[in-house]
């Protein structure tokens, strides 16, 4: 780690404008990801602006039919909220099943979406459910928002102020995990609701992606069987020491599946 | 005292034990749990300073030169040193092996680096940020040259040399016989063959390896903190590459976090703070992180078994032929054919084969060097319990009807293996047989075929373990290597009754300082509240063999309860002189000499050593003062203990996962000194065994860089992966070792290897997948089985 300035500042506007000031200043939430990349001297911040004093990012509420999570919501409080338990209880063990406890309670939604691990959980979840993520600027569609490896729609100087969910009528999520990070090594979430039907696949792939023949075949018959038989190229798709891109492929469909079977209203 | 007076001697005191065999809660918990233990990294000392290691990049690449100006300019950095510089006042260490070229080890590597992560110079500074940052400084002009990672392409011709002073890349190779093995193959009515094979591995201690080294300029004197398995020899180590008398040199193994057999030689890191030290006259400190545990301490197995069976139909199984492979990595910190000979000697495992013959091969490659791991034989048990499952299944007959045929029970014993090792008061066939009273084999095969039509995979796997736990001297010097197996220990009674304890044994969390009080308690009437052990300290404990294997119990406790038993002699002696009683008709007992029949008599033995010490003059005629015992002892050739272990799996079909349901273990390791401590042990070592089957692995690509060098890639077993453990003992007692104790420690390994791999081999069985490589990992798996699937 190199030496750094520390912000932290209470209100958004203060936040976006500490960022305007410092050019190679970089935004903190829970730190996880960000922290051990500038111990490992990956990344080299002058300055550091910490989201964790705005009041506003926090939290979880219903508004207008969808619930809304604060960008500096942590993973436990979201696998813990009553109304995500109610209205979204996929959600709810996505965000429990993230990483081990010390994760969930420092990790952040906003961290997780900015960051854009292709591993990560939440990715799927947003484009699982068609959610809309609000920055201090405007509103950007889960479909748009994840672009690439570790790149999102996210400009300059933006910053995540929250997510907004749909409540779907069905949705479910099921992960093959690395049994260390418990990151996904293939995740779905599947969802039937306002948004119509959406199979989204996170771990597999450099980004999150949907599977269209999967929507299709389940739009059709909301069931795992439809699902048989279906199964996604893996030529494009990751490969490391725990899975070949062949497994990946493999294990899309078996948690495409799962999903389905753990889909609850 | 002859064998046979100490048997008896055993007989006498085994009825008055009160302490061996207790679960004790462990007296060191007390200071770990209050956060009060002192590991090698709680020690700062005034003025120290700190290193970092400048490593290689390349596999195989050489030295054209290190350039340290810039790191030397760092404000900060106090000296820079290089391979070719500690050479001029340092020695290598050379590692001899009967029969085979004698392998040199620099302090640092002076012309060439032979792994990716081969330290090649030291950076000290006043801070570790400085001496890292020190080290991004340092230029080094490496010439890469092309890597050898093939164990068993590893002297093909062209193949260059990883280490130029051996001929060939080929370390070893050599062939040992017993028996009539050509006959044994003649007679046969078939031959069947099995391959075993073992991924890389390494420790993973919590603690990392760590040493703060101080030289004291005024005495000439180097004090060497740091977890060492084998303190005195690491001590004896030291001086002679430093060019000390052994008495300029103090070895202080402080609370160590977990050794697993990777503390105990002197590694080059530590060897050159220590070296630094003493030319700069400055306390140094060096903790290593995990990246360089991962990558560059010491690695392990990466071994391969294959087998030929010659068989009679019945199953009689005649003769065993087997080769060995062993990767055994950069540089030898032991022997190279040291760990791969014991798989050989003990690869017959549990069952009675008169013919047998191994050879055994170990290639010297571009990888980080590997060493002894908890259990370095671990395959051994799954290898010999492997075959006759594959025997059986050739022949078309009953796996465990033909192992418990062939299996060893106490009416064979004492029983000489094939290569020459005594078994004695082993329970394997007992083992085997309690094991499948309480677990309905033929129900299991119902479920079975039942979970099989609804498209679920169950296996159960059964191992037989025999551990070699303590090797007498008489072994190393049959063996051919260097080294005693003789332990020692001093136990003393303070003037004020208090008892202190030492011993050549060094703690890595075993828990010692509880047995041992234990042991001696017992010996001595006393309690083990009232005893105090220390341990690790070459000041204080006597020159002994350290902690490896599974030595402690039988040699470490072995020779402190003879220690013990000499000074109650001396007790009882004065206790008979003040009481008018011979000494015969008395005994100690909670604190207090006694006479075994009458009741009232009695002097305390508080008052027995204020005599010794301060009023010498009433003690007996001739006795002298002080009340100390010290005393060596060399345990038999070699001690076995043994265990039955039952796992029961199921694989996920669609992902290739799988679930430890149920783990049962039938320990008999003889007399057990703390049975709470030996539990721990078979779940630790469990635990590790499991972790070889289904998870760790350390891999290399193809240009020899460590590509699992972080705990997200190196796999560590968890309380996920770790089901309940249920442990039985059974409790023969060895004859010929002090108490009947025998010790464990590495079966546990074994039995897991062996029991998880075969349970998830039976699991796959009816798919026809065939498993030989581990670890077992998912996507492994399930590629074994849609190959048998499609196939
Ligand atoms: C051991 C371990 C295991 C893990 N396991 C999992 C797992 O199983 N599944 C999973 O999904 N994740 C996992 N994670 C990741 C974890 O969830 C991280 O906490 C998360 O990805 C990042 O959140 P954070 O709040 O810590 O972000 P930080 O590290 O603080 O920030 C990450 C990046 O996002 C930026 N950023 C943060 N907040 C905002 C914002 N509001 N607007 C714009 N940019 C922002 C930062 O500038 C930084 O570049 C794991 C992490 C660890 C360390």
């Amino acid at each position: 780690m190199y030496g750094f300035e520390y912000h932290k500042p209470s209100s958004l506007d203060e936040a976006a404008k500490l960022l305007a000031d410092n050019e190679e200043a970089s935004l903190i939430a829970g730190g996880h990801t960000l922290l051990p990349t500038m111990k490992q001297r990956l990344a080299a911040p002058s300055a550091i602006v910490d989201l964790g004093g705005i009041a506003d990012l926090k939290g979880i509420r219903e508004e207008g039919g969808n619930i809304v999570v604060g960008a500096i919501t942590t993973h436990d409080a979201v696998a813990g909220s009553d109304v995500v338990q109610a209205k979204i209880p996929a959600m709810a063990r996505l965000a429990g099943g993230i990483g081990d406890p010390q994760v969930r309670n420092r990790g952040t939604i906003g961290g997780s979406i900015a960051n854009n691990d292709p591993a990560a959980d939440y990715p799927a979840g947003l484009v699982g459910l068609g959610a809309i993520v609000r920055t201090n600027k405007r509103e950007i569609p889960a479909d748009d928002f994840f672009v690439a490896l570790f790149e999102t729609a996210l400009e300059e100087g933006e910053i995540v102020k929250e997510v907004s969910f749909p409540v779907p009528e069905k949705a479910g999520y099921a992960k093959f995990h690395n049994p260390a990070s418990r990151y996904a090594i293939v995740g779905v979430f599947v969802s039937r609701g306002p948004q119509g039907v959406r199979v989204a696949v996170t771990g597999a792939g450099p980004c999150v992606f949907r599977v269209k023949e999967m929507e299709d075949a389940l739009s059709g018959n909301w069931s795992a069987d439809a699902l048989k038989g279906i199964t996604v190229p893996e030529d494009e798709l990751n490969a490391d020491l725990h899975a070949s891109a062949e497994y990946r492929a493999h294990l899309v469909g078996v948690m495409a599946r799962r999903a389905v079977q753990a889909a609850t209203a | 005292m002859s064998k046979a007076e100490e048997s008896a001697d055993v007989a006498a005191s085994v009825a008055e034990q009160p302490f061996i065999g207790q679960r004790l809660p462990r007296k060191e918990d007390r200071r770990f749990v209050i956060g009060k233990g002192r590991f090698t990294d709680d020690i700062s000392v005034p003025g120290m300073l700190h290193a970092a290691f400048v490593r290689s990049p390349h596999a195989h690449a050489r030295i054209r030169s290190i350039d340290t100006e810039a790191a030397l300019k760092l404000p900060g950095v106090v000296a820079v040193i290089t391979g070719r510089e500690l050479a001029e006042f340092t020695s290598p260490f050379v590692c001899q092996q009967e029969g085979a070229a004698p392998m040199e080890m620099d302090a640092l590597p002076v012309d060439k680096a032979r792994f990716a992560g081969d330290p090649v110079a030291c950076v000290v500074a006043v801070d570790r940020y400085v001496a890292e940052d020190g080290v991004d400084l340092v230029e080094v002009d490496w010439d890469a040259l092309p890597p050898v990672l093939d164990m068993h392409h590893a002297s093909d011709p062209g193949v260059p040399l990883v280490d130029e002073k051996i001929p060939s890349n080929l370390h070893t190779r050599e062939t040992h016989r017993y028996g009539d093995i050509d006959g044994a193959f003649a007679r046969a009515d078939r031959v069947v063959k099995a391959e075993f094979r073992s991924q890389r591995l390494t420790h993973v201690p919590i603690e990392t390896r760590s040493v703060v080294a101080t030289w004291d300029e005024g005495r000439e004197e180097l004090t060497y903190y740091g977890a060492a398995q084998t303190a005195h020899i690491l001590r004896t180590t030291l001086a002679d590459r430093l060019g000390l008398s052994e008495n300029q040199v103090r070895v202080v193994s402080p609370d160590v976090g977990g050794g697993f057999g990777l503390k105990l030689p002197l590694f080059r890191e530590e060897f050159t703070v220590a070296a630094m030290a003493m030319r700069l006259k400055r306390p140094i400190k060096w903790v290593e992180d995990r990246l360089e545990n991962l990558t560059a301490s010491n690695h392990a197995r990466d071994d391969a078994v294959s087998v030929e069976v010659a068989v009679l139909n019945d199953g009689t199984v005649l003769g065993v032929r087997a080769n060995l492979w062993a990767d055994f990595g950069a540089y030898a910190f032991y022997p190279p054919s040291y760990i791969i000979n014991v798989i050989g000697w003990l690869l017959l495992g549990a069952y009675k084969i008169d013919n047998y013959e191994y050879t055994v091969n170990v290639a010297i490659t571009n990888k980080c060097p590997a060493g002894t791991l908890r259990a370095p034989m671990a395959i051994v048990t799954w290898a010999s319990d492997g075959m006759m499952h594959r025997v059986a299944e050739e022949l078309g007959l009953d796996p465990f009807e033909l192992r418990r045929k062939n299996m060893l029970s106490l009416d064979d014993q004492p029983y000489q293996s094939a290569p020459g090792y005594p078994y004695e008061a082993l329970t394997l066939r007992e083992g085997f047989d309690e094991t499948l009273a309480k677990f309905d084999i033929d129900a299991f095969r119902r479920e079975q075929a039942d979970a099989a039509e609804k498209g679920r995979l169950i296996g159960v796997g059964i191992a037989s373990v025999v551990e070699p736990t303590t090797y007498g001297s008489a072994w190393y010097k049959a063996s051919g290597d260097d080294g005693s197996g003789h332990e020692a220990a001093t136990v003393k009674l303070e003037p004020t009754g208090a008892i202190n304890v030492t011993a050549g044994i060094v703690g890595t969390g075993q828990g010692y300082e509880t047995s041992l009080a234990q042991v001696v308690a017992d010996a001595l009437g006393s309690s083990p509240a009232n005893v105090d052990v220390r341990l690790g300290d070459t000041y204080i404990a006597p020159y002994g063999m350290g902690s490896r294997g599974s030595r402690g119990a039988a040699a470490g406790h072995g020779v402190a309860y003879l220690a013990a038993m000499d000074l109650r002699e001396k007790v009882l002696g004065i206790g008979a002189h003040l009481l008018q009683r011979p000494a015969e008709s008395l005994k100690i007992v909670n604190d207090e000499v006694v006479t075994r029949s009458d009741v009232g008599v009695s002097v305390p033995v508080r008052e027995i050593a204020r005599i010794a010490y301060n009023d010498p003059t009433s003690l007996p005629d001739g006795m002298l003062p002080g009340l100390e015992a010290h005393r060596t002892y060399d345990p038999p050739f070699m001690t076995f203990s043994n265990a039955t272990h039952l796992c029961q799996v199921e694989v996920d079909a669609e992902t290739g996962g799988v679930t430890i349901v149920k783990y049962r273990v039938h320990e008999d390791a003889g007399t057990l000194i703390n049975p709470m401590i030996v539990d721990g042990q078979v779940h630790g070592g469990v635990s590790m065994g499991i972790g070889q089957v289904l998870l760790e692995e350390t891999r290399y690509d193809e240009q020899g860089m460590n590509v699992s060098a972080t705990l997200a890639d190196y796999l560590m077993p968890t309380m996920d992966t770790v089901p309940m453990i249920e442990v039985e003992h059974l409790e023969t007692p060895n004859p010929n070792t002090p108490q009947g104790i025998k010790g464990m420690a590495e079966g546990p390994v074994q039995g897991a290897v062996a029991s998880v791999a075969l349970a998830v081999q039976d699991a796959v069985a009816r798919s026809g997948g065939r498993l030989e490589q581990l670890p077992f990992t998912p996507s492994r798996l399930l590629g074994v089985l849609r190959a048998s699937r499609s196939g």
